[in-house]
Parts: C-alpha cells; structure tokens; sequence
C-alpha cells in the first residue's frame, strides 16, 4: 500500500479573478459539473425515497420509521468519523469497528459483571479506545510499518478480547440511564443518539475544512515528503488521527449498549464494510475528492433506508452483507473515475 | 560458453559498434548535432560532456528511448540495425544497459535479481519450475567467472552500493551473452551510464576491474561519466561531445587531463583562477577576500565544519544580499548540500549558524530550520516540491495557513482570493489558483512552489537545481525573483549542476569535489570557465596537482 488511500482532487468552491478560463466559459448556463458531481448522491438519495415510498407506503414513507432509521443508524453514524482524518492522512484503520465492539462489551461488562456505575464505566471505556487507537498510532508511526495490516491484526485482538471478557455470552441488564441519554430520549422527534452524531459530524467538518490541521492533513496524505519538508509533523498528525479514531470508535461502542440495552459480542464485518461505503461514497459527495464528514454522514443513512427499504420489501438480511459489499466497489471506483476526469478536465483548463 | 575461435564471418573484425551521423532536433534544439561513435570488440570508450552536451541524447537513441533525426545509421558488428532501436529491445541488437538507477529489486535475492532476464515467458511456461539450486550454482560461477564476490542468497537492498552496482553490471554482461550466441559469437556492447556517481571513491577499483574483464571478453563497452578519474583509468579512448556535436576523439594515452577539460569546456583554465581552500579559516578569509558589493552584507547563513550524506567537513558564510553558487558534478556532494543544511538528512555533523540563532547541523530538522527562516526549493518537484493533486492555491499557501484564520475558522475563500492575486505576481498562467497542480506546466509549478517560500519572507533560501524542467522564459523570471530577493537583503545558495545558470545569477561561486568545498572560482564567470573548474577540480583529486598537457 502506498501513502495514498485515494487521490484528492482540488478543492471545492468556485475560481474567483483572473476570469474564467475558456472551458468554464463554455459550460456557463447550464450546471456546472463540479455541482452536479457534487449533488449527484443527494439526488439519487431522493430517487431511493421517492421509488420506496411508492412501493411500500405504508410501512417506509413514515415519520416513524425514519426516526427510527436516524436512532438506529447512529452507531454507524458516529463509527465513520472516526475514519474521516485517518483517511485523509492516507491511512486505513480497519481496527475501528472492532474497537467498537470490545468498548460496547467493556460497558457491560463493566457495569453489569463488576457492578461499576454506569458513568465511570462509560469513562474506562473511552479512555480504553483511546489507548487502542494510540496502540495502532504508535506501532504504525514508530516501526513505519503498514497501517491496513497492523490495524487487521490489532483489530482481530479487539475482537478477541471482546469475546474473551463476557465469556461469548451478551450481558443484559446494563443500567437504563445509557438508553435514557441515548434511544430514548427525543428531540424534534428524534432521539439523541442521532443528534450526537449530529454534532460529531459538525465538529469533523469544522476540523477538516477550517482548520490548518485539516488542510496539513491534506498534504499528509499526498505527499509525506512534500509535508515533510514543508515542516509539518508527519508522525504526530498521523499518530493523533489514530488515537481519535479510537476514542470516536468507543464513543460509537457506548452509544450500541444505549440503543440495544445490552452488549453482545459480535463479528463486526459488516459495520466495519458499512462505514468504508459511505466514507468512500462520502468521498464522491458534497465536498467531491475529499474524505468530508457530510459527505459521509449523508452516505450512511443513504445506506440505511436502502437497506431498510429493501428489507420492507422483503428482502433478507443477508442482503445487507451484499449491498454494503456492492456498494464499497461502487464508491471507490466512483471515486478514482471522478479523479481522473477531473485532472483531465483540469490539464485540458490548464493548457488553455 | 566460450565464442567459438574459428570460423568467425569475414566481418567479424568490424566495430562492435558503429554509428555515423546521430542527429536528435527537438523542435528548434538541436541536441545532437550529427555525431559518429565508434567502439571496437574489446575497447572501452568513454563519453565525456557537461550537462546538454548531448551525452544522454547520444544514450537514449541507443537505447531507443528516443528516435534520432532521419539520416543516421548504426551498424552492430557489421550488420546493419533499422532505426530506431527497438524501444526495450536493445539488447536484442546486442547494447546492454546499466544505469545509475541500476534498476534492481532490493527486497529479492542476488540470484533473482541476476535471472530475471530469464523470466520474460508467456503462458504455461511461466509455470514451469525453477530449480534454485542450479541457479544458485548457475550464479556463483558466472560470479566467479567475473572475479566479483557476491552471495547468490543475499538480499540486494542489504547490498553495499558499490556490490549493488557489480550486481547490476555483471547481470548486463551475461545478458550479452544471450546476443553473442545468436550473433556468431561476435560483438555485443555494454553502455554504463553514470554508474560510478555514488560510489565510495575505494571500493571504484571493484567496477573498473569488473569493466576489464568484461571488455577482455571481447564486448564494447560505452562508459559515460562525469569522473575524470574513472575515465583516466579504464578508458582507451574519449569522444567527447560539447553542445551536441563532437568537438574530439582522442586516445586516452596521448590526452592529459589538462587537455580532456579544454576539450569539455572549451576553455583552458588558469591555475590560479581557484583560491585553494585547506581548512575552514582559510574559506571564511577567502570568502571575505572576494567580498564584490552584493557579498558585504551581513552573515545570514554560516556552516563550520559541517559533514553528512556525501558532504564532508564544508565551509562557507552566506552574506545577505549574495547569491552563493555551488558548482559541482552529480554525485561531487553538492547535490547533498541544501538537504543536509535544511536539517533533512539524518546524520549530520558540524556547526551552522543561521542569523542570531548557532547550532548544530543534527538539532535542525525542517521545521526547526522554517522556524529560523530558511526555505528550501527542493531539485524533484514531484516528489519533494508539490503536491500535483492539490490546488495551486493550498500548494502556494500551505506554510502560511494561519494567516487565514478569522475567529477559529480557516477562510479558503481568503485564501483562494490572495493566491490568485499571486498568481499575478509570479505571473502563474493560467491565472486561476483554483486550478489543480497538475494542470500547471513545470515552469509555473516551480514559480507556485517558490512563491510558497518567499510568502514567508525568509532570510535565507536553499535552491536545488531550481529550474529543473523550466522553460526558458520561466527560467529568465526565476533569476530575476531570486536577484530581487537577493536586494531585498535574502542570502540565497544555489546548488546547481547548470554552469550557465550558475554563471548568470551568481555574485561567487564555490567549487565542489569529492563532498568538499575546493575553493572560490575568481570571477567573472562564464559557463566554459565553471566547467572547466569544475573537471578540474574533479580531475585533480583533492590534492592533486592538475597536469598541464603541455
């Protein structure tokens, strides 16, 4: 693996001054591709709505069922920020969803094996994802050893463990303040869950658009010697998006105790495979040729209410394994197509 | 697998190699002017020239990297080859190249590495089996054969270079072999290109035996290089090349150094045109000595006693306002130099001291060295200089992100804004920051990267070959940047391998050899005079006394 996880394209937002080159001229009047690109999920995301509800509109077009979606998803929702800066750094951690599971297991563990009180175990927890993701960093930073492998290996450990602790039995019973903060309690109709990942998702886009930080991470994921010799701290950046991905990969395992009641060690598969397609599906959206948290965030429930509409519509639950699989091959060669076209179109601007 | 002896075709005594009227023209340039090589079975001929004298022009339509010019022929042991060669397929014409990438897999074996030629199958026999047992024993006795001590199991990459070089050189002679067995056992003719620039000046001896008994074996060898000291010891004759024609072809037993140089640079040098240096006092006085106007500004930039990557124990102070040119073949040092100063190569030793701020070589690291206001335009563009994905304005503004924070929030908009005024300035076409790197030409690129630089006001600039890649009105812009920030009261060194450039832009000029500083050159400068200061330096060895022919 290279440094690269995907080749970024130039940033959004439109050329100013200097008047625009002869290709732009041309394209003026109708929408401009960058747009179009741009919202071409959103827009499919209407169609998906719009086709669901025509064929199930009793059980799919209801308030209900997507405030269940949003409540139900935010798992999910929450677990690919944590990918967002790794990503940008042109690393992979594929270790976050099993992060996830053990974290959900250590909660219940934690607070129904050892009878801790909710708030400290919720507290261990994190603090237990955040060493996991600084595990990863270091041993990728300090050996210089590939991210995809170590973080497979050290993932598989999570796993273990998370399956070691409760002794492969689910731990019922965990204190029903976590549900009260998270599943049920609703704002605007929605519970809370939905809206941390709300926040989470702002605070992602803030970091990544309109911060240094973000934009150094750029170059951190380019070119590691151009960032290298441009005076940035490689290793650090590198190391720190690992750690934060832990701490948002355990955020994402406490919020799972809340919405199922209990903690059930479980093969994370498939979470792991939903939130690299709507990373990559992200990548494609709203900030184009960018890992962007929009992006992501409207990618993963894009996902859900497919899946959701394909279940109502009878479908198994294998289906999801399949679609998330899909849709990840989708996406990333999404991706690489809209890059290339774009530095075509930007060589062909450029020699005008 | 020795030729046969007898029996030979009545052409068999003809060249190994013979071209006549090689002519390269791209568009108005003419790279190479119409020039006849000749090497013989058993000869090793030496190619010398300065940069764009047409060497690696010459090189490349051998190999058929590129299509000479209409009207040139190339005869392989008598026997007529159509032009171009076949791209890739040179040595089925019997040319077997090594280059200064001497394109080997570090993490494979010596064994694998040295059959790989072998490995080029279709289809099932693809599959078939290997024994590496015989391979291995395949191996030593080729090793063996060739008096090189090499371990068939080692792994490469863990190889000394020098070993590494051996390596590659030995696996192009075998694959010569190939040709000789369907060529009558006639012919066959090795090019090395640059293949001694890195090596440790003692472990040479290794290569030049290596190249002995390959030409006793009867093949052609064509040996390109910089290393006058290389050249002198396995050669037997010279041609050499300025400004794309052949301007000698001389016996290396009837040439001196002295005469060699001249023929390079078309200038014969006095003497006492470089100071001699012997130790760091002695730069720092004759740095001062040759203070013209632009060199009487204050010290911006001093390194004492400063040794790491090929770089050993160099002197020198850089006054503000001064352009200090460092004039030195690939692989004299100099090409070290900007890194090792800009704290980027591990290992560094000695002293430098940037304004008020003393220290040594191994505190600095890139960050540290931005902090002090040092920039650096790195020579590999791709690699070091840009990131071709990202938009001229991040790559522009990167270093100067914080400027546009507007309560906690980083307005791109701002920064679009100010990059495309840049643009302007610089005169980056097209005017459109917006714009992803890659879209730019090389020339415009290297304005974007050194508009990044001089954002930052540094006081002291360390250029790589800056215009590398760089058309030549760019180039004319770039000098004339770097000459204002110069009166603006920047120090700049200028480590460049383009003597014309170094002539233009430079107000003194030091000469590098063998990783030291060698001495001033005495201006005023032209191209031919570096050149030839330069080989000479080159030449003489550290403390040789250059011959004078004559």
């Amino acid at each position: 693996m290279t440094t690269n996880v995907e080749p970024s394209a130039d940033e959004a937002g439109p050329a100013k001054a200097g008047g625009p080159p002869p290709a732009a001229r041309r394209s003026r009047g109708r929408l401009s591709p960058r747009l179009a690109e741009a919202s071409l999920l959103p827009f499919a995301f209407l169609l998906v709505i719009i086709g669901f509800s025509i064929a199930r509109p009793d059980t799919f077009f209801q308030w209900s069922n997507f405030t269940s979606i949003f409540g139900l998803n935010s798992v999910e929702f929450i677990l690919v920020m944590a990918l967002l800066i790794p990503l940008t750094n042109g690393d992979l951690d594929l270790s976050v969803a099993e992060i996830s599971g053990m974290t959900a297991v250590l909660v219940g563990w934690l607070n129904v094996n050892q009878g801790w009180a909710i708030v400290p175990a919720i507290l261990v927890a994190l603090a237990v994802g955040l060493l996991c993701g600084a595990l990863n960093g270091w041993i990728i930073v300090r050996f210089d050893v590939n991210p995809f492998i170590i973080t497979l290996a050290t993932g598989s450990i999570f796993d273990g463990i998370a399956f070691w602790l409760p002794n492969q039995q689910t731990i019922p019973g965990i204190s029903t303040h976590l549900a009260d903060w998270t599943v049920l309690t609703h704002v605007l109709g929605i519970p809370l869950d939905f809206w941390y990942g709300i926040v989470l998702m702002l605070v992602m886009f803030y970091v990544l658009t309109f911060t240094p930080f973000g934009q150094r991470a750029l170059f951190v994921g380019q070119s590691r010697e151009v960032a290298r010799l441009s005076g940035f701290r490689v290793s650090s950046t590198r190391f720190w998006a690992f750690v934060v991905a832990g701490l948002i990969a355990a955020l994402s395992g406490v919020i799972n105790d809340g919405v199922l009641g209990a903690a059930t060690p479980q093969n994370q598969g498939t979470l792991l495979l939903s939130v690299y397609a709507a990373a990559f599906l992200g990548f494609t959206t709203i900030q184009p040729g960018r890992f962007n948290a929009i992006g992501a965030g409207v990618s993963v429930f894009f996902l859900a209410i497919a899946v959701n509409g394909m279940n109502l519509l009878g479908a198994q639950s294998y289906v999801q394994s399949l679609f998330y699989g899909i849709f990840l091959v989708v996406a990333v060669v999404a991706s690489r197509v809209i890059n290339r076209r774009r530095a075509a179109a930007a060589a062909a601007r450029g020699a005008g | 697998m020795e030729q046969a002896t007898s029996g030979r075709p009545a052409h068999a005594n003809a060249p190994a190699l013979e071209a006549r009227n090689l002519a390269k023209t791209f568009g108005a340039f003419r790279a190479l002017k119409g020039v006849d090589l000749e090497i013989g079975e058993a000869e090793v001929v030496s190619v010398l020239g300065e940069n764009g004298s047409g060497k690696s022009t010459l090189v490349k339509i051998l190999s058929g990297y590129h299509e000479p010019d209409p009207g040139g022929s190339l005869r392989m042991s008598g026997v007529e080859v159509p032009l171009p060669v076949p791209l890739g397929q040179a040595r089925t014409v019997g040319l077997s190249f090594v280059y200064q990438d001497l394109g080997l897999a570090g993490e494979l074996q010596v064994v694998e590495n040295l059959f790989v030629g072998q490995r080029v199958t279709r289809g099932l026999r693809s599959a078939a089996r290997i024994d590496w047992r015989s391979e291995r024993r395949h191996a030593r006795e080729i090793f063996a054969r060739y008096g090189v001590e090499l371990d068939p199991s080692a792994q490469v990459g863990r190889l000394r270079p020098t070993s590494q070089a051996l390596l590659a050189i030995v696996r192009a002679a075998y694959e010569l072999r190939d040709y000789r067995e369907h060529n009558r056992g006639a012919g066959g003719v090795l090019v090395l290109d640059e293949p001694t620039v890195f090596l440790p000046e003692h472990e040479k001896v290794f290569l030049f035996d290596l190249v002995r008994r390959i030409s006793a074996e009867g093949f052609g060898v064509l040996f390109v290089s910089h290393d006058m000291t290389a050249v002198r010891e396995i050669a037997h004759r010279a041609v050499v090349l300025r400004d794309g024609a052949k301007v000698g072809d001389v016996l290396m037993e009837q040439a001196s150094d002295a005469d060699l140089i001249e023929l390079v640079s078309g200038h014969r040098l006095d003497r006492s045109e470089i100071e001699r240096v012997t130790g760091g006092a002695a730069a720092r006085d004759s740095a001062e000595s040759s203070d013209g106007a632009a060199a009487s500004g204050a010290v911006v930039f001093a390194a004492h006693g400063v040794s790491g990557g090929r770089v050993r124990n160099v002197d020198f102070e850089l006054h503000a306002g001064e352009i200090l040119g460092i004039a030195g073949l690939l692989g004299a040092g100099s090409e070290d130099l900007p890194y090792l100063l800009f704290g980027d190569l591990p290992g560094g030793g000695g002293e430098v001291s940037i304004g008020d701020w003393r220290g040594q070589v191994s505190q600095l690291s890139p960050r540290e060295s931005i902090r002090h206001g040092v920039a650096l335009v790195p020579a590999d563009r791709k690699a070091h200089g840009a990131v071709p994905e990202l938009p001229v304005s991040m790559n522009m503004l990167s270093l100067s992100l914080e400027s546009f924070m507007h309560s906690r929030f980083l307005r791109l908009d701002r920064l679009l804004g100010v990059a495309n005024e840049r643009t302007e300035e610089y005169d980056v076409r097209p005017r459109d920051a917006s714009l992803s790197m890659s879209s730019l030409s090389g020339g415009n690129q290297q304005k974007v990267v050194l508009a990044r630089w001089l954002e930052r006001g540094p006081r002291v600039l360390l250029l790589h070959e800056p215009t590398q890649g760089v058309d030549v009105a760019t180039r004319h812009q770039i000098y004339e940047l770097m000459r204002e920030r110069a009166a603006q009261g920047a120090g700049i060194l200028w480590v460049s391998t383009d003597f014309d450039e170094l002539a233009a832009v430079s107000h003194r000029i030091l000469i590098c050899a063998y990783g030291e500083i060698q001495g001033v050159l005495a201006a005023p400068y032209s191209r031919d005079k570096i050149t030839s200061a330069v080989y000479s330096a080159t030449a003489g060895g550290a403390a040789r006394e250059v011959s004078t022919g004559s």
